[in-house]
């Protein structure tokens, strides 16, 4: 069980608000924060690693006390059993893959540092410089020496966010899978709807500093309940009139879709819009693949 | 999207799939549902029948026995002729209905407004929506 207690005044550059947050994570749990920018997302996890000092604050990982304002308790970061992962890769450019990785390690340990570069599949780059990386690469490194501190919390802010979409996915897909099998307790902050709905256990949705709701992806953000049992979730490409019609190109995972709708429709959305697109289970056709 | 308000005043249900009945101003509509319902489909439960404009079907002078449940005598208060396409915009007692058909459809049954027509939506074309 982890308790995350935290108040302080944040100042963006329009205004000045507090982060009031009080939240319980289960082990092993994938939580994403989800909110617009500027509403303290990024402040929540740097204060969790110990790199913003708050007001007022309260953090328990299971039966360790990290932080408590009132008793004097602050660990330092580097005492905080966390991995962190940033959208840019600051990884170290003299070391390879290898000793950017060990490098992270609290002691040398060969049998877990080749689980890592086995599990996150970098076994085959562990010798070469991080500048002859791609980014899809790069990220997958800064992934690795996460885990390598064998984090009780990981900590991940927009991780795959500057990536394509096709690389973005497949580490989406690995991430998944090294949080099941290092037993991992996930944060993640994400803009990204359909990383939010393939990866979370529940969302918490950050408003101004406070938590304006959480539950489960579909909870959150599938507001109107619909009985139809085909529902996707998907961005807005394109909107155009087409005769009488307009039709609505939708990107759904890496598939682009067009759907038609009347004029009353588009009038509430826009392109770069999240949506779901429901159906009824009668539509559609199933036809095998090869 | 048509969007219609009624009441769930039916439920019928054999294993996995339900048909369930929707009294709109004591006129009765129908979906069919598969897998679990979902928990706002109760009877008394007000809801929103809601169904695709390209889903209804319209017939003039209509008789004879027709398969289709959800019937909605109507009026044409608006059509809207495309090259292809036509949006015939329809009044059902108090709720407005749009269809869009072929316009060689529209044109076939010479449509106008004012005219008399049955709209047709078939029941698997039908969800129902929480308020």
């Amino acid at each position: 069980m982890i308790e995350i207690k935290v108040k302080k005044e944040l100042s963006s550059v329009k205004e000045t608000f507090k982060l009031d947050v009080d939240i319980t994570i289960k082990n092993r749990e994938f939580i994403t924060i989800f909110g617009k920018s500027g509403v303290g997302k990024t402040s929540l996890l740097k204060i969790i690693a110990g790199l913003i000092q708050v007001d007022y604050g309260f953090i328990k990982i299971n039966d360790q006390i990290w932080l408590d304002t009132e008793k004097n308790i602050n660990l330092p970061p580097q005492k905080r059993k966390i991995g962190f992962v940033f959208q840019d890769f600051a990884l170290f450019p003299n070391m390879t893959v290898e000793q950017n990785i060990a490098f992270a390690m609290a002691k040398k340990d060969k049998n877990f540092l080749k689980k890592v570069l086995e599990v996150t599949e970098i076994e085959n780059i562990k010798h070469k410089k991080p500048d002859t990386l791609s980014g899809g690469q790069k990220q997958k490194v800064a992934l690795a020496r996460a885990i390598a501190r064998k984090p009780t919390l990981l900590l991940l802010d927009e991780p795959f966010s500057s990536l394509d979409l096709e690389t973005r996915q497949k580490l989406q897909e690995e991430l998944k899978k090294i949080h099941d099998e290092f037993n991992l307790t996930t944060i993640l902050v994400s803009h990204d709807f359909s990383e939010i709905f393939r990866l979370s256990d529940r969302v918490f949705l950050l408003e101004k500093g406070k938590i304006k709701k959480h539950g489960k992806p579909e909870d959150i953000f599938i507001q109107e309940k619909l009985s139809g049992k085909v529902k996707l979730t998907g961005q807005i490409l394109n909107i155009e009139k087409e005769d009488i019609m307009y039709i609505i190109t939708v990107l759904i995972g890496n598939n682009v879709i067009k759907i038609v709708a009347v004029e009353e429709e588009i009038k509430e959305l826009n392109i770069g819009d999240n949506v779901i697109i429901a159906t009824k289970g009668f539509n559609p056709f199933v036809l095998r693949t090869m | 999207m048509n969007k219609i308000k009624g009441f769930i005043s039916k439920i019928e249900t054999s294993g996995n799939i339900s048909i369930v009945e929707i009294d709109v101003d004591h006129e009765k509509l129908f979906s069919i549902i598969i897998g679990d319902r979902e928990d706002f489909l109760k009877l008394g439960k007000e809801v929103f029948v809601i169904f695709k404009e390209t889903e209804v079907s319209i017939a003039k002078n209509f008789s004879g026995e027709i398969s289709l449940k959800n019937q909605f005598k109507c009026k044409i208060s608006d059509i809207n002729m495309g090259k292809l396409l036509t949006q015939v915009t329809l009044t059902w007692n108090n709720n407005t209905i749009k269809s869009i058909i072929t316009t060689s459809s529209a044109k076939r049954l010479d449509l106008k407004i004012e005219d008399q027509v049955t709209a047709f939506v078939k029941t698997n074309e039908i969800s129902i929506m929480e308020i």
